[in-house]
């Protein structure tokens, strides 16, 4: 028992790392070395935790196992197929990702998925009813609001909270909301003109 | 020669619309592949040195890890075995293949997991070990001085002949490293279908391009890789070359026998797919006391990586926009240990055109005279390399419109004139000018039963508008009804096509498209005709269900009728063109005039864009809406090449600082007024069948120079240095008072 740790306060974890590429490089390392050698990196390295979790994602219930690290972003990107959400900085700075949450705007990069028991998550794949588009959709149509697409689902989301919270009394009030959600492309007349014509 | 046209689609907005509002649109990271596993490079932590060793064993223990690809582990590419056939290829082809570090972040790791959590976790393991090499070039300001200017040996007149002009300035500009940024990362997904058969999904610009460099390569006949960029979201340059997670996510594809897809993280965009090089110039530009511009020095340098030459020609302006009699250019390229630069929007030109026409306000200032009567007598009357008339030329049309649009006439013509509360206003212009290009393109028509065509081509559309394009020409050429055009574009199975760049992914396109439709339409005189009733080609037009002869309302056939009769399921035509001998006859560019009103706020520094007005020459507008959509996020571009962005290179380690979206500030739509564009829309009579020039960059040339020039409108101050942030205003507001 003397050569176990007793927490991870006795050891720190660049000790950790760097002890073990020793022991790494190291051919012949006795049994009871690699014992201890096993503990330790039980304790530094984190085990990965799969956790079960159920919500609704466009109206249809999901019953999940999720890695605690999956973010909502990529739960719906590379484990449902649901790509219409997009990743454009995967750090909150950009717009790209944002979903609805319980009819909140949320963006699902910061977001991890593990948080969200039994909630309701609408995406851009969730907006139309069959095939009937939302008309925010309808309206980014019209003023050709993108160009290459790719931050287009997360300005929409965020346009339809635009219009719900009220914040389309003038052009200025509109570009002021919507400067969470980049985009390079720079289509930034026909985004505007699209939320102001929903809004009237 | 067609007529221009405005036509408003019943169908609302872009043919791609529908796919991009909805999310269905597919963008390279997004195919779902059996088996499918997920790489996360690793870069270096130095800048230069060299790589001795990786110690991946903690990263392989993670649960999900497959293999950590690097130097030291890799599959065996014939092409890149040895240091002289590396040679070949660009740097960036070829990172596990040296243990040589040229800049921080340089791929040495390639871990594959099966989930991204993994993968990104256990990268944050691998630990390499280095040679470090301190003694580095980082810094451009002192680097620079060390390297001469080359002539560029192509002199126009001499410039003894201006010096003792009665008006010069000789001023030196600045602009900061930029960064495309498209707003999806860099992505590629790779799966062997066998050891000779490659399948990639791709974030490029060009498939075609990619076939050919991974064939080169993997040693393979570029007929056996098939590439696909369907959607791409956005590129502004970026993916004009084929970068290294093409490369990493095909190595590891074949060295482990499944499907492998690399996605760089946000901070990689700034290290691994390129960006606008940091540059200093120098102009001189000399002028007659009636305003006529006698000469001029351009002189320039700028960054480019330790192992890999890009040289963007930012002089080359000085030869095309006026008509100097006197040229003299002067260029280098510095060599800093930083990755690769690229060409980004505008190449050149756009850096270039702020030194020029930031001159010329400062001589227009000096000499009291207006700038736009400047320009326009100074136009150049003809393409001053070559000698060749324009083949169609209206920039003084959009000089006129531009001045009248913003009230021009209205003006202060001294700074500190306009002042509410802390706010004070000015007016500024520039203009702009790009070569009209038109390069080698494909495009084949396929005809159903009922008449409906699918029209395919390699060629990709990044947000440009090409396929909305594609569908305005056929109906134009072929008087189809647009409903019943499908597109099918960016993949390589399809009719190969020059890179989308440029500006001339149209007008290359439009020479493909009107020759496949004059090929359908000869098919399908052949197989109308009959002994009675003969059909002449050019006079045929398609209808919704039946083909007809202009002039000849009663001669008629339906689809259905001419296929039975003929025997067939459908018809397919497929055609290529290229610019031909007027490339010899005439000169070809496009043209900007921006205007613009700014506020300057004397407190803060803050610098507000309240008007924008941009005028353009570019033939043909084949696509208004979408026209006007470029145009309006080039001027969104040149905001934040004047304004905000700048990549922050730590000059002791090499490091870049702050190199995401919140280090690195793109202009954001509250940056911006609501941007007026217009177009001349003139057909250039010999360009390509379309009469289109392209305008993906000229709107962004000339729009720097306009906000400093309004900016120095406003407050009187030059700002010879982009960006110009708020903290350069209120200390120039300091150090004036």
């Amino acid at each position: 028992m003397r050569d176990q740790p007793s927490s991870s306060k006795t050891y720190s974890r660049r000790f950790f790392i760097k002890s073990s590429s020793a022991f790494a490089a190291l051919a012949v390392i006795p049994n009871s070395v690699k014992a201890f050698y096993n503990h330790i990196k039980e304790i530094f390295v984190p085990k990965k935790e799969i956790l079960p979790l159920s919500l609704r994602i466009n109206e249809k219930p999901y019953s999940l196992d999720v890695d605690s690290r999956t973010t909502l972003l990529d739960l719906l990107r590379e484990n449902l197929q649901l790509t219409g959400t997009k990743k454009g900085c995967d750090h909150g700075q950009c717009g790209a990702c944002t979903v609805h949450v319980n009819g909140e705007r949320v963006l699902s990069c910061l977001t991890l998925a593990a948080t969200l028991p039994e909630s309701d998550v609408t995406t851009i794949e969730g907006l139309a009813k069959g095939d009937e588009l939302h008309p925010m959709q309808e309206a980014f149509l019209e003023h050709d609001g993108f160009q290459c697409g790719y931050c287009t689902p997360g300005q929409i989301m965020s346009a339809v909270a635009c219009v719900q919270e009220g914040r389309t009394t003038s052009v200025g009030e509109i570009k002021e909301f919507m400067s969470g959600n980049i985009c390079r492309c720079g289509a930034y007349n026909g985004i505007t003109n699209a939320i102001q014509s929903i809004a009237k | 020669m067609v007529k221009p046209f405005n036509i408003l689609s019943n169908r609302k907005g872009r043919v791609e619309g529908k796919a991009k509002v909805t999310g269905k649109a597919l963008y390279s990271a997004e195919y779902e592949l059996p088996k499918l596993a997920h790489g996360v490079l690793v870069g270096s932590t130095i800048t230069n040195g060299k790589i001795i060793g990786i110690d991946t064993s903690i990263a392989k223990e993670i649960p999900g890890v497959i293999d950590v690809l690097s130097y030291w582990n890799k599959p065996n590419i014939a092409a890149l075995e040895n240091a002289e056939k590396r040679k070949d290829f660009p740097i960036h082809h070829t990172f596990f293949h040296t243990t040589k570090i040229d800049f921080n972040d340089q791929p040495i790791a390639l871990v594959v997991a099966e989930t991204l959590e993994d993968a990104s976790f256990a990268a944050s393991l691998v630990k390499a070990q280095y040679e470090e090499n301190k003694d580095m070039d980082i810094d451009f300001d002192n680097v620079r001085k060390r390297v001469d200017l080359n002539d560029m040996k192509d002199d126009r007149g001499s410039s003894s002949n201006w010096q003792n002009a009665p008006h010069i300035v000789d001023q030196e500009y600045e602009i900061a490293m930029e960064v495309h940024n498209p707003m999806e990362m860099h992505a590629t997904i790779a799966q062997w279908d066998s050891a000779n058969s490659l399948r990639v999904y791709d974030k490029s610009q060009g498939v075609n391009a990619v076939q050919n460099n991974l064939g080169a390569l993997f040693n393979l006949d570029p007929k056996n890789i098939r590439v696909t960029s369907e959607f791409v979201g956005g590129g502004f340059g970026s993916g004009l070359n084929m970068w290294f997670n093409t490369v990493a996510a095909s190595l590891a594809a074949k060295q482990l026998n499944r499907p492998v897809k690399v996605v760089l993280t946000r901070p990689q965009m700034f290290t691994m797919v390129g960006y606008r090089p940091e540059s200093w110039q120098r102009v001189k530009i000399g002028a007659a006391t009636d305003g006529k511009l006698l000469g001029v020095i351009h002189q320039s340098k700028h960054t480019k990586s330790q192992n890999h030459h890009f040289s963007e020609g930012i002089t080359a302006i000085a030869h095309k926009v006026y008509g100097f009699e006197n040229v003299q250019r002067n260029a280098t390229t510095v060599p800093l240990h930083l990755s690769s630069p690229t060409w980004m929007r505008g190449p050149g030109d756009s850096t270039g055109t702020f030194g020029v026409e930031s001159a010329i306000d400062e001589l227009c200032y000096k000499m009291d005279v207006d700038p736009v009567d400047i320009r326009m007598k100074n136009i150049a009357p003809y393409e001053m390399q070559t000698g060749n008339p324009w083949s169609s030329h209206f920039l003084d049309e959009c000089l006129q419109r531009g001045a009248e649009t913003i009230g021009w006439e209205n003006r202060p013509t001294k700074p500190l004139q306009l002042k509410e509360g802390n706010w004070y206003t000015g007016y500024g212009m520039a203009v702009g000018l790009w070569n009209a290009m038109r390069r080698h393109a494909g495009a084949s028509i396929e005809m159903d039963k009922k008449g409906n065509l699918v029209i395919r081509t390699a060629m990709t559309d990044i947000g440009t508008g090409t396929g909305e394009a594609i569908v305005n020409m056929a109906h134009e050429f072929l008087g189809i009804p647009r409903e019943k055009i499908k597109i099918e574009l960016g993949d390589s199975i399809h009719p190969k096509a020059v890179t989308q760049g440029g500006s001339w992914g149209l007008s290359s396109l439009s020479g493909a498209i009107a020759a496949a439709s004059t090929a359908l339409k000869e098919k399908l005189a052949t197989y109308a005709s009959t002994n009675d009733q003969q059909w002449k080609a050019a006079s045929i037009v398609l209808g919704e269900n039946e083909i007809s002869m202009q002039g000849k309302p009663d001669q008629k056939v339906t689809y259905a009728s001419l296929f039975t009769k003929n025997n067939l399921d459908t018809i397919m035509v497929e055609e290529y063109s290229s610019a031909g001998e007027e490339r010899e006859k005439y000169g070809f560019c496009s043209s900007a005039a921006h205007f613009y009103r700014v506020k300057v706020h004397a407190l803060t520094g803050q610098v507000k864009m309240d008007r924008m007005v941009i005028v353009v020459d570019a033939g043909t507008i084949v696509n208004p809406q979408a026209a006007a959509n470029q145009i309006i996020g080039a001027g969104v571009g040149g905001v934040g090449m004047a304004l905000t962005e700048k990549q922050e290179v730590d000059i002791n380690s090499g490091r870049l600082v702050g190199n995401d979206f919140a280090g690195y500030h793109v202009a954001v739509n509250a940056d911006v007024p609501l941007i007026e564009v217009s177009f001349i829309d003139k057909p250039d009579p010999h360009i390509n069948p379309m009469g289109a020039k392209g305008l993906g960059e000229v709107g962004l040339i000339g729009a720097a120079p306009a906000i400093t020039n309004a900016i120095y409108n406003a407050i009187g101050v030059r700002f010879r240095k982009l960006p110009v942030t708020p903290d350069k205003v209120t200390s120039s507001f300091n150090s004036s008072a």
